[in-house]
């Protein structure tokens, strides 16, 4: 496939193994429709029970929030997938050329293809982030049809969208949001037509998904009618395991205008991304003749943004470039074919070179197999052997009938037995062996019953001995009891909720504020002043909870370190100056806080170059004492003089 | 940098090195020359220009060193200078190294010629200086100055090793019967010298068997993070804390050595056109060693292009020079100038700050995502160290660890990090590993494995895919016969397959691979050591030990290959029915659907195969499938249907492989290709033919399907022709 970034040439195959399942003729995309209802009971506002947060929201605004939201993400996680947003119930109607200016008849009266299916454009973005907060634009549109639109109709128009759209997509699914559970509860036919359409879904290859949303007084009941729309298993991937558990409580969200919004959310987002196989029924050998067949999946990856492309500007708008590569020989230029390549060693000054036989050889260290070696108890993992994101396992029993049992068997054993298992493990053909610890993990769900973690195993890459880095000299300074005291209180002040962390608080930041850019350039919008950052410290909080304890804690290291400098004369030079002991010698300015709790060694930097800075002689430094300032204050040190000390005063500046 | 190096390899080359002794299959030579070819391939691999090797030969049948007039010297062979060794210099050598005629030659004189050469050539400056004998003690010895040799070695502070076939060795239990007395005289004295020197004396046999343990790469270590460990805010409370810290990598992964691509070069290559040849090449490359010179570089060439609907092929080429960078948001391009070049970088400053702190029992394991490194207090800071101190200590006993935001530079991406405590007699530290991000995580979600959950939502607890009690206790009896934690004499754990041991099999296969090429041009590569698929399989004695236990979990597990043809057979299997078990069939059977709509053929020709009673039927609507594939293909503008069709194609092979009616399939793509070949379908459509070859949608071979006729060569044969 063409590519449209520049070319990279180091990378090596061991990093780009998002390239799976190579069986499929199909191509490795996700597209989402959302189906959102539009009705009076969905446009109905649903008042908040939040007094904090007085604001009314009705589920048909809650889902286009949603769909807005997912939109986004979409753009940052998976760029290349698609997505589409379809009202139905409408007044209005809009299918590709079709309106109700079109003459004849319309071929889906009622749905209005709002983002036709696609990878979203920024104008895409734009226009359904007006339909969510412009109520006047949103009033033309959301209005419900006097007599209630055909589910068949619907569906069938999914299923045109689907087809011409986007063809030959190994995951296309269909977000239903509604709180009808009994579309048509009068008409038999009616009902009948919307199965068979369904099932036409079905056998095209896309899943339903539904987010039932119950009216204020009573619960949305699925086996009225959904149940006959929904299957129990993935058209694609029919022997895959299915979750059955329909977020009991969570999705059929009653209550107010924000709990339903939260948990319209959640759900959403529990789903964002379709359900891929790193690599499929993979045999667990057990002993020579004892394997199952099991499903590899990452849930942990890093997400770093898409890297910078060319465009090509002289068009009215700029354009995405596609480049190519074709490899050439350098003596004359020629084409060279991928069968005429050698792979050639540099030694001696010289190439050592073998046949792409030979080459394959090296790389073979069997089939790709997860093997297992012996077990070691889980205690014997230590923290630090690690080597990446881990691989997450689940039994399948395409390829050996019982692998689902005797892999619950050996979970739950590990489990009791506080056991984890070393295995072998060739994730594809030709792939680097990894020697891994193999542990089972619990099913974990949070506090709606929604599964957050799933159960099964996970498998941690461990480290060779050649990975293993020596530890650098260094002094050993234990610290006394009385130091180690203090510290446990501040620790005990700062726990963070529950206890345990969780990931889903912590968005990324310099992604987060690389797509908001490109965002607001996309859209021509002023750019944001501030990124959001959840990763910067609660500093009024830390400083309330636990600053006098820091301070305390302060105090008795320098009573420490006084013994510890009297034991060891050559450190004498070192300035004291502990949060208590502001002295006269101290000339910062009186609006910088006076008192610092300080470990440095170096205390005299900060007042020397302030001292220089207010004179305007920053110069007279060296460059060591410039650069080091900057660095203590966690600024680049690179670069001359000149600039060193434009950074020195921009920062005492600011 | 490492030390320079200076090494001196004295090679025994006398008439009886030439032998086999102890009905070994080598000679003495080839068994030594094992020993010292490793250690210099291994010189020359680190590609250090400060590493020289130099070469002495002993028992040679000329003469030739710089002392060759006196008598003492004579059958000494100087065949290197010290110099960064070269592939030339192998090459060379190895043609050298040849068992000579004579017998005679003084080993104690070849240490003096060493030595002096060493003083040439390292002077007064900082080397490692070693010399490496190699002998079988079966020549003469020169004893009359001892120990003047032995006060030059020490004061040089020259590492001095002497290898020997057979040499007995009581500790790695060599002992050679029946020795030649002068034999057994020269190793007494060869030993004394080397233990009055401080250097190593060795059997050949353990000295070869320790080449199978690789070596690992020592790397100096480098700060990958200098500054604080802070916690709150300097700059606005004065009840922040900042530890001046330093970070260094605990784990990372050892890259094997990385081959360049060439081709040979284009007036050679002018010989072979075809594609098969690459077979023979590999054939012929066996026997005449290629060398770098009948080689030529690779280069990629890039082309670019823009989406253009008036230009043929619907895309038009434009040049780098005209090329502007900027990002892809959706599917809008973003054009971002030079100057504003760092506009999406979020800017921040260094520093590692504490966001709080967790039970070390709540956090998942599994959540660590990548390597791990260690941070310790700024070193020669005593005030930090007993700071830093209090901070891991407390974490211990509060059985904690700490939640912390990272910016290594300025401007660099925040990452957050768990900080664990880690507290040896010698050694302490905060050991770190990244934690994912909101964005890192995806949400799969699984059905519990204790328990199945039924549709009405009943659970049940006995089912097949749960295990029995029985199978329950048999995996308990499995999983502990296979314990990998031994205990020692104190009854302390002791882990039989530590990380020490296992090495990276990549790396080290690939460089000994290369090694091992660099002298042998002309012979296979041998296969990894031992050493390196050590972890491949459980060790004997365990499989021995679990056998029983492992026999009887796979009589109670009862596990059963499914064999391949059986995967995906539908004519058996019931149709999929929506959760509520309505029977959708019976509603299509009243539709009655006779012909397949193209607009929603995929879909209709499923529906009307799974109801198709006869053969007649499954012909009909394959033909009309087939038709809809053709008019899809005619009326595309450009590639614009190319995936429908793929999709289409795909739909009629599975079913039909399913259905077992492969002919039906093979008959249609036949047919298919000619059109498209002899552009009946709308023009040009070689595109779409070399998608369908690449998205494997050929003839249904044998090994698809049983019922199919074509067999496997066939098919490769049908897509690969023009």
């Amino acid at each position: 496939m063409a590519d449209s970034n520049p070319p990279r040439d180091d990378e090596v195959g061991e990093e780009e193994e998002e390239e799976i399942d190579e069986t499929n003729y199909k191509t490795v995309k996700d597209a989402v429709l959302f189906a959102i209802e539009v009705s009076d009971s969905m446009l109905k506002p649903r008042p908040s029970s939040d007094p904090k947060k007085p604001v009314e929201e009705s589920p048909a605004t809650a889902a286009l929030k949603c769909a807005y939201h997912l939109m986004q993400q979409r753009i940052i996680s998976n760029p290349q997938d698609m997505m589409g947003v379809l009202l139905y119930g409408t007044q209005a109607s809009k299918f590709y050329d079709e309106d109700e200016g079109s003459r004849g008849d319309l071929s889906y009266p009622n749905c209005y293809l709002f983002t036709d299916l696609d990878i979203p454009s920024a104008q895409e973005v734009k226009d359904l982030r007006a339909l969510v907060e412009d109520e006047g634009k949103a009033r033309e549109i959301l209005v419900p049809a006097e007599k209630p639109v055909s589910m068949a109709n619907v569906l069938f128009c999914a299923n045109q969208i689907f087809t011409s759209k986007a063809p030959n997509f190994l995951s296309r699914r269909l977000f239903i949001v509604t709180d009808n559970d009994n579309p048509h509860s009068e008409d038999k036919a009616l009902r009948s037509a919307a199965t068979v359409r369904a099932k036409d879904l079905y056998d095209l290859g896309v899943t339903i998904e539904l987010f039932p949303i119950s009216q204020p007084d009573r619960e949305f009941d699925s086996s009225k009618f959904y149940d006959d729309i929904i299957y129990k298993t993935s058209p694609n991937d029919p022997e895959a395991p299915a979750y059955l558990q329909l977020d009991s409580k969570a999705s059929t969200a009653t209550g107010d205008g924000i709990s339903l919004l939260n948990t319209l959310l959640s759900s959403v987002n529990s789903r964002s991304v379709p359900r891929r196989t790193h690599f499929s029924n993979m045999p667990l050998e057990f002993g020579p003749n004892l394997k199952i067949s099991v499903s590899g999946y990452i849930l942990f990856r890093k997400q770093a943004p898409a890297r910078n492309c060319y465009v090509w500007l002289g068009g009215e708008k700029p354009e995405i470039v596609k480049g190519t590569t074709t490899q050439i020989a350098d003596d004359t230029a020629r084409t060279v074919e991928k069968w005429e390549i050698r792979k050639a060693y540099k030694f001696g000054g010289d190439q050592v070179l073998f046949t792409p036989e030979e080459q394959k050889e090296l790389k073979n260290f069997g089939d790709p197999v997860i093997r297992i070696i012996g077990f070691k108890p889980a205690s014997a993992l230590p923290f630090w052997a690690n080597m990446k994101h881990p691989y997450f396992i689940y039994p399948s029993e395409e390829d050996y009938v019982g692998s689902t049992r005797v892999f619950s068997a050996l979970h739950q054993t590990l489990l009791r037995q506080k056991k984890l298992a070393l295995v072998w493990f060739i994730p594809r053909r030709a792939a680097n062996p990894v020697l891994g610890a193999m542990i089972a993990g619990e099913e974990k769900v949070d506090e709606n019953g929604v599964q957050k973690y799933p159960p099964g195993m996970w498998i941690l890459p461990l480290p060779y001995a050649d990975d293993v880095r020596q530890n650098p000299e260094t002094t050993l300074n234990v610290a006394p009891e009385p130091l180690i005291d203090q510290m446990r209180v501040i620790i005990q002040q700062l726990q963070l909720p529950k206890a345990c962390y969780e990931p889903s608080k912590y968005p990324n930041p310099s992604l987060q504020w690389h797509y908001r850019i490109l965002q607001a350039l996309a859209l021509d919008e002023d750019l944001p002043e501030k990124p959001e950052d959840k990763t910067v410290p609660k500093y009024r909080q830390i400083d309330k909870r636990a600053g006098d304890y820091v301070l305390s804690w302060a105090d008795e290291l320098e009573k420490q370190y006084a013994k510890v400098a009297v034991e060891k004369p050559a450190h004498s030079t070192v300035v004291k100056r502990g949060a208590r002991d502001k002295g006269p010698d101290n000339d910062e300015e009186s609006s910088k806080p006076a008192k610092r709790v300080k470990v440095e060694a170096d205390n005299n930097l900060e007042d020397e170059v302030r001292r220089h800075y207010q004179k305007g002689n920053l110069s007279r430094l060296t460059v060591n004492i410039l650069k080091d300032f900057l660095t203590s204050h966690g600024r680049s040190g690179v670069g001359k003089k000149a600039d060193l000390i434009d950074r020195v005063v921009q920062f005492l500046e600011s | 940098m490492a030390d320079k190096e200076a090494t001196v390899y004295i090679v025994d080359l006398g008439r009886s090195m030439g032998q086999r002794y102890h009905d070994r299959s080598v000679t003495d030579l080839e068994w030594a020359m094992q020993y010292v070819w490793d250690r210099i391939t291994g010189t020359v691999a680190t590609g250090r220009k400060t590493a020289g090797v130099g070469v002495i030969g002993l028992r040679t049948d000329d003469t030739s060193n710089e002392l060759e007039d006196d008598a003492d010297f004579a059958h000494i062979s100087v065949l290197s200078e010290i110099k960064q060794f070269l592939m030339p210099d192998i090459r060379a050598l190895s043609e050298t190294i040849q068992p000579s005629n004579t017998n005679k030659g003084d080993a104690i004189s070849a240490i003096v010629l060493a030595i002096q050469m060493i003083i040439t050539h390292c002077k007064k400056l900082k080397y490692k200086r070693r010399i490496v004998l190699v002998t079988n003690g079966k020549g003469p010895l020169n004893t009359d100055s001892l120990s003047e040799i032995t006060k030059k070695i020490k004061e040089d502070n020259i590492e001095l090793t002497i290898i020997g076939p057979d040499f007995d060795d009581p500790e790695y239990g060599v002992k050679e019967e029946d020795k030649d007395p002068r034999k057994a005289e020269n190793e007494v004295i060869l030993r004394s010298l080397v233990e009055d020197c401080d250097g190593a004396y060795g059997t050949l046999e353990q000295a070869v068997a320790e080449l199978q343990i690789p070596r690992i790469k020592n790397v100096r270590v480098t700060a990958t993070f200098k500054g604080f460990l802070q916690l709150g805010n300097p700059e606005e409370y004065d009840t922040a804390v900042r530890i001046p810290v330093e970070r260094y990598f605990r784990t990372h992964a050892a890259k094997p050595p990385s081959a360049s691509q060439f081709v040979l070069r284009s007036d050679l290559a002018a010989s072979q056109e075809q594609p098969e040849s690459s077979a023979t090449m590999a054939g012929t490359q066996g026997t005449q060693p290629t060398d770098g010179s009948s080689l030529t570089n690779v280069r990629n060439l890039r082309a670019y292009q823009v989406t253009d609907e008036e230009a043929p092929g619907g895309k038009r080429d434009v040049e780098l020079g005209d090329l502007a960078k900027g990002y892809e948001y959706g599917r809008t391009a973003v054009h971002i100038s030079e100057t504003d070049e760092n506009i999406t970088i979020l800017e921040t400053y260094a520093a590692l700050e504490l966001l709080g702190f967790i039970q070390s029992d709540r956090y998942e394991r599994y959540m660590h995502m990548s390597t791990t490194n260690i941070i310790i207090a700024q070193r020669a800071n005593d005030k930090a160290a007993l700071a830093l101190s209090s901070f891991i200590h407390a974490l211990f006993e509060l059985e904690c660890y700490a939640v912390a935001r990272l910016v290594v530079k300025e401007n660099k991406p925040p990452i957050v990090v768990l900080l664990a405590p880690s507290i040896e007699p010698d050694y302490e530290c905060l050991l770190e590993a990244q934690l994912p991000f909101a964005e890192d995580v995806r949400t799969y979600r699984f059905p519990p494995l204790d328990k199945v959950l039924t549709v009405s939502g009943k659970v049940v607890t006995q089912h097949r895919n749960l295990p029995s009690e029985d199978l329950m206790d048999a995996m308990e009896k499995y999983v502990l016969s296979m314990e990998l934690t031994d205990t020692d004499e104190n009854g302390d754990p002791v882990d039989t397959l530590p990380i020490e041991d296992s090495f990276s099999p990549v790396l080290h296969r690939t460089d000994s691979a290369i090694r091992f090429r660099a002298i042998h041009s002309d012979k296979p590569i041998p296969p990894p050591s031992e050493t390196l698929t050590k972890f491949s399989n459980p060790p004997q004695d365990l499989v021995e030990k679990s056998q029983k236990q492992l026999e009887k979990l796979i009589a109670i597990s009862g596990v059963k290959k499914v064999p391949p043809k059986a995967k995906g057979r539908k004519r058996t299997r019931e149709t999929e029915k929506p959760l509520s078990g309505l029977d959708v069939d019976a509603l299509l059977h009243q539709e009655k659907r006779t012909k397949i709509s193209p607009n929603n053929a995929i879909p209709e020709f499923k529906q009307t195969l799974a109801q198709a009673e006869n053969i007649e039927t499954i012909t009909e609507v394959v033909k009309q499938m087939s038709a809809i594939i053709e008019d899809q293909i005619r009326h595309s503008l450009g590639d614009a249907n190319y995936d429908r069709v793929k999709e289409g194609l795909g739909t009629m092979r599975d079913e039909l492989i399913s259905y077992e009616e492969p002919a039906l399939y093979n008959d249609f793509l036949r047919q298919l290709k000619d059109k498209i070949l002899n552009e009946q379908l709308g023009g040009d459509r070689r595109e779409l033919w070399w998608l369908i070859r690449r998205s494997k949608l050929g003839l249904i071979d044998q090994q698809q399907s049983d019922q199919s006729d074509v067999t496997e060569e066939e098919a490769k044969a049908f897509m690969s022709a023009k």
